[in-house]
């Protein structure tokens, strides 16, 4: 897969890494608060937590833990990709503490409360010799665990 | 301590409103107008005798709040547009209410008004790829409540039909009401509707509408003065927060709670009022989907955590029950323009307070409480009295 892959950038910089190598999952682009520790997706300047400035930039996940999900009936945007029948929505604790919500990879059956989750980039379309990619995540069998 | 504990005592002293529904020919102007005519008309008041408004719109340009308040004549009086995405009537009402307890103005005139259904015409046609949030529909993030929920509680759709059925049935007997069936709506027909986002169901959810809504607030002297056959509608609790920081908190998307805001919210409204949820007759709330007004039952302290179900089952929030929800029909079937959506709460509930509600009355009713919530987000919580 690596012989042909193509180059990626996101649909939008500064939510996500864009790893060189295709099977490495991307992660989250958070903060950590210096003074008390909490972390946070997205990245922020001021500490909701304590209010301290003293922040500084963190990588989040891949890994993830389903907290809850649904399945949306309509075609995600503009994507000319991904599936039309629609698309898995979930609220998706990371091991460091912040709760992201992402499309999903799979259909409504593959999904439970509480599972495991990994993070990946999915094309939803191409731009000249680019996919543009977005974030989302996937079941996986463990924490931890590529696909 | 709130102004409305230590300020003069607040009133609503008329109420109006333009029905919701699919309105392509009528502007902002027109039904803005209709409304608050109805309302001074209602208060007994004429536009002369008001001394600021505010004009609550989420959707329309820059400059549409006061050019609407020019319908009524040109006073010179201050006119404030102001915007708290669904919450936008009821944050007008909470800065009305304030200013009149503390003196600032006798008579302030609150309207509400947007035309939804020209928002996403003008819109390009889908979601904005661009904006990462735009991937989380509303509806998928109120979904997720009822998912949580169903993991937690057990909670079936049934229940999110039943609510819907209710309130669809409710709004058939509001003539301001967007959805009107002509026929008892069941839970099974709720059921069969078309899927939004699991479990919600299209009859499960608000209907994209037009519409505009109006209150006169002033002092209860004043309310005596101006209907003296008529019971005063007192504004006994008037509370509005933002959310306070807990691990999980979501910081991107069309996000409204945590629950925990609409808890301290009602705890504050309940303090200034020096009432508890036992002494609430009826409420209205944000159910923008099913699953929301199941949980504000327990939010707003109308039943113990986990009983909702157990609740719904037993007709408690029905018209005739414990205590009704909805009693116009609610968000989803009375409708959700948005600026005016809050204000249409405080018409039904001010006619409920009157005993003028009609096929919907709820009988000996005493004190009604409002809840709103806007998208972001905030809760805004009213308490009304009759004095």
């Amino acid at each position: 897969m690596s012989d042909t892959a193509r180059a990626r950038r996101p649909l939008k910089q500064g939510y996500f890494t864009v790893p060189e190598d295709p099977v490495e999952p991307p992660k989250l682009l958070g903060t950590l608060c210096k003074d008390c520790g909490e972390y946070f997706f997205p990245r922020r300047a001021v500490c909701a937590k304590c209010l301290s400035e003293n922040t500084g930039d963190a990588l989040l996940g891949p890994q993830g833990t389903l907290y809850s999900y649904t399945f949306v009936h309509f075609p995600l945007f503009g994507s000319t990709r991904m599936e039309h029948v629609g698309y898995g929505v979930g609220q998706v604790d990371l091991p460091e503490g912040p709760r992201v919500q992402t499309p999903l990879a799979g259909k409504q059956e593959d999904f439970t409360v509480g599972m495991p989750l990994i993070a990946e980039l999915e094309p939803i379309r191409e731009d000249g010799d680019k996919d543009v990619v977005i974030l989302r995540f996937r079941p996986t069998t463990s924490a931890g665990g590529a696909r | 301590m709130s102004i409305l504990n230590n300020g003069r005592e607040v009133a609503i002293l008329g109420v109006g409103m333009h029905r919701f529904g699919m309105f392509p020919d009528s502007s902002n102007a027109e039904m803005g107008r209709i409304a608050g005519l109805a309302a001074l008309k209602d208060a007994g008041l004429g536009f002369k005798d008001v001394n600021a408004a505010y004009a609550g719109q989420i959707f329309a340009p820059v400059m549409t709040g006061v050019r609407v308040m020019k319908e009524f004549g040109l006073t010179g009086i201050p006119v404030q547009r102001l915007d708290n995405a669904s919450a936008t009537g009821s944050a007008c009402l909470y800065e009305a209410v304030g200013a009149v307890a503390g003196g600032r103005y006798d008579v302030a005139m609150v309207l509400g008004f947007d035309k939804m259904t020209s928002m996403i015409q003008d819109s390009t046609a889908g979601t904005d790829p661009a904006n990462l949030e735009d991937a989380i529909l509303p509806a998928a993030f109120f979904a997720m409540w009822a998912t949580r929920r169903m993991h937690e509680r057990g909670t079936k759709v049934e229940h999110l039909a039943k609510i819907a059925a209710k309130n669809w049935n409710n709004g058939a007997r509001n003539p301001m009401a967007q959805r009107q069936s002509d026929k008892p709506v069941t839970y099974e027909k709720v059921l069969s509707s078309r899927m939004v986002a699991w479990p919600l169901t299209t009859m499960m959810s608000c209907p994209i509408g037009d519409g505009a809504a109006c209150a006169i607030v002033g002092t209860v002297e004043l309310a005596k003065k101006l209907n003296p056959g008529r019971p005063v509608v007192k504004v006994v609790a008037s509370a509005l927060q933002s959310e306070r920081y807990d691990r999980g908190h979501l910081f991107m998307g069309p996000v409204v709670g945590p629950g925990r805001m609409t808890v301290d919210t009602s705890a504050v409204c309940y303090q200034q009022a020096g009432v508890g949820p036992k002494d609430i007759d009826f409420v209205q709330v944000h159910d923008a989907f099913a699953i929301e007004e199941l949980e504000y039952y327990e939010l707003l302290g109308m039943c113990a955590r986990g009983e909702a179900e157990a609740c719904i089952e037993r007709g408690d929030f029905e018209l005739g029950g414990r205590v009704p929800f909805s009693t116009d029909g609610g968000l989803i079937a009375r409708g959700h323009p948005g600026g005016p959506t809050g204000l249409a709460q405080i018409w039904e509930s001010t006619l409920q307070l009157r005993g003028e509600a009609g096929k919907r009355q709820v009988e000996n009713a005493r004190t009604g409480l409002c809840q709103m919530m806007g998208g972001g987000s905030v809760c805004v919580i009213h308490i009304l009295q009759k004095g």
